[in-house]
């Protein structure tokens, strides 16, 4: 709670951010507490020490049917969990929203799309997603060991809806994992994300 | 003024296509080709009323329209020349973009000598349409035209293209630009040319990463001119060597008319303060967007 408050004071600070909190590269990650499908409540806290990504999600939105549809995201998420990675899928989309589940609907959906994240947290009222700043679905999040964002931004280089470009595409995600979990700098730390809004 | 037996271009959107809320065409400034000499042509996107296109950089979502040519050859296609756009804000996402019919101008070089009595221009175009939601769309465009020496009769076509092209972003002749960024904030100092008093101004960023879309931009009288103050973006990644894009400015003469600049600038190194608007207005009335 303490942490909560101070952050919020941080804020209130920086004019330059009123309203609009991000994650920042390089600086701590904001606070996260949100229920997963099963009702559990889930913290970031609890993953300390551990690589987290988080992934903006949407169910009906084009751009993340592109990377369910091909298998992109589903593979993505079995090999860095396999890796000991803490992937957490987070829908924001608001109550009557495009893309809003509730806990069954969510994993009937993963079992449907066979995803693979660790959890799949709801934020029907966009709490996480605003103090992160998701703009998109999908967003990525890369926070490493120390609760530090090491990325903010696309899931890749190819900003469409079409299934083909993935292969072609440069993974962003990817790149800032794989740099940061060998102890390098990941080159490319902050994109503009693409996709649909978030239906806050 | 559309009426459908001057569109002479056709348009297919593919069998059972989900994207039916914009229709788009091509149309010829020239009812023929003449070998060397450049002309334009305009996509024109019809846009179902409530949903919306987006500019070239759309802002915090979306995608703008992309058109891959396939022209006969030795044709030539400059870049998309983009209208004014306008913005849309929503749960603290702004986007860039239109929501109404739109012309987007493209010239065509033709070479100087041409073998054929006729040449299709031809190409496929993708784009987002999104209202609440957001649905792609896509259309393989094309436009037969006889070859003839000579500039042609003036089409009804030519002056729907002149009229978008009239109200492109235009200059920066007779405007002084100057920018300078620090980690919080940047300022654009701009002069306008005589006669021209900015009543509200928008900076549209053609770049990503550089502003919060979302923070409204203060707009003040400085010396010499005036000053619209930028959040610098959350994330912007090191120091920031150009500023570019369309500043549109609402002219206090003129009360309803919008004026568009190009704007690509050097931008110094500083510490400006952001100083958020004084008046509300700034947020969310400008636009050709609702």
């Amino acid at each position: 709670m303490n942490r909560i408050a101070t952050l919020a004071c941080l804020l209130l600070l920086t004019p330059a951010l009123d309203a609009h909190a991000a994650a920042i590269v390089g600086e701590p990650a904001p606070a996260l507490e949100a229920r997963d499908a099963d009702g559990k409540t889930v913290r970031l806290d609890a993953y300390k020490g551990k690589y987290v990504v988080l992934e903006w999600v949407n169910r009906q939105c084009p751009f993340v049917r592109k990377h369910y549809g091909s298998g992109n995201m589903q593979s993505l998420q079995k090999k860095y969990t396999e890796k000991g990675v803490v992937w957490l899928s987070v829908c924001s989309s608001a109550p009557g929203k495009q893309g809003y589940v509730q806990g069954p609907e969510a994993k009937e959906w993963m079992a449907e799309e066979k995803a693979a994240p660790t959890d799949f947290l709801l934020d029907p009222k966009g709490k996480v997603g605003k103090a992160y700043g998701a703009k998109t679905t999908p967003h990525i999040f890369v926070i490493d060991p120390k609760g530090k964002v090491v990325y903010n931004g696309a899931i890749d280089d190819k900003p469409s809806t079409d299934r083909e470009d993935i292969e072609t595409a440069r993974n962003y995600l990817s790149a800032a994992l794989d740099a940061s979990m060998a102890g390098k700098k990941v080159e490319v730390a902050a994109t503009q994300p693409y996709g649909c809004s978030v239906k806050y | 003024m559309w009426a459908p037996t001057m569109l002479l271009a056709l348009s297919l959107n593919p069998p059972g296509a989900s994207a039916a809320n914009v229709e788009a065409s091509v149309i010829s400034e020239r009812p023929s080709v003449a070998p060397g000499v450049p002309f334009h042509v305009g996509i024109r996107m019809r846009i179902r009323r409530g949903w919306h296109i987006y500019w070239r950089n759309p802002g915090d979502s979306g995608l703008p329209p992309r058109i891959t040519w396939t022209l006969p050859k030795g044709f030539a296609a400059g870049p998309i020349e983009w209208p004014i756009p306008g913005r849309s804000e929503e749960n603290n996402l702004v986007t860039y973009g239109y929501d109404r019919d739109v012309i987007l101008s493209v010239r065509i070089t033709p070479p100087a000598t041409i073998h054929a009595t006729s040449i299709t221009i031809a190409g496929k175009l993708d784009w987002l349409e999104c209202a609440e939601i957001c649905l792609p769309g896509s259309a393989r465009l094309w436009r037969s035209l006889p070859v003839s020496p000579g500039p042609g009769v003036r089409t009804p076509e030519a002056a729907v293209i002149a009229a978008a092209r009239a109200r492109l972003p235009a200059g920066p002749e007779g405007w002084a630009f100057s920018a300078e960024a620090g980690p919080r904030a940047i300022a654009l100092d701009f002069v306008p040319p005589k006669g021209i008093a900015p009543r509200e101004a928008y900076f549209f960023v053609d770049k990503p990463l550089v502003t919060e879309h979302a923070t409204p931009q203060g707009l003040e009288r400085t010396k010499r001119g005036y000053r619209v103050t930028l959040a610098r973006a959350a994330n912007a990644a090191g120091n920031l060597a150009r500023l570019s894009g369309v500043l549109v400015i609402e002219d206090a003469g003129h009360a309803r008319s919008r004026i568009g600049v190009n704007v690509d600038v050097p931008v110094s190194r500083g510490n400006p303060a952001y100083r958020a608007p004084t008046k509300p207005s700034n947020r969310n009335r400008q636009g050709e967007r609702s």
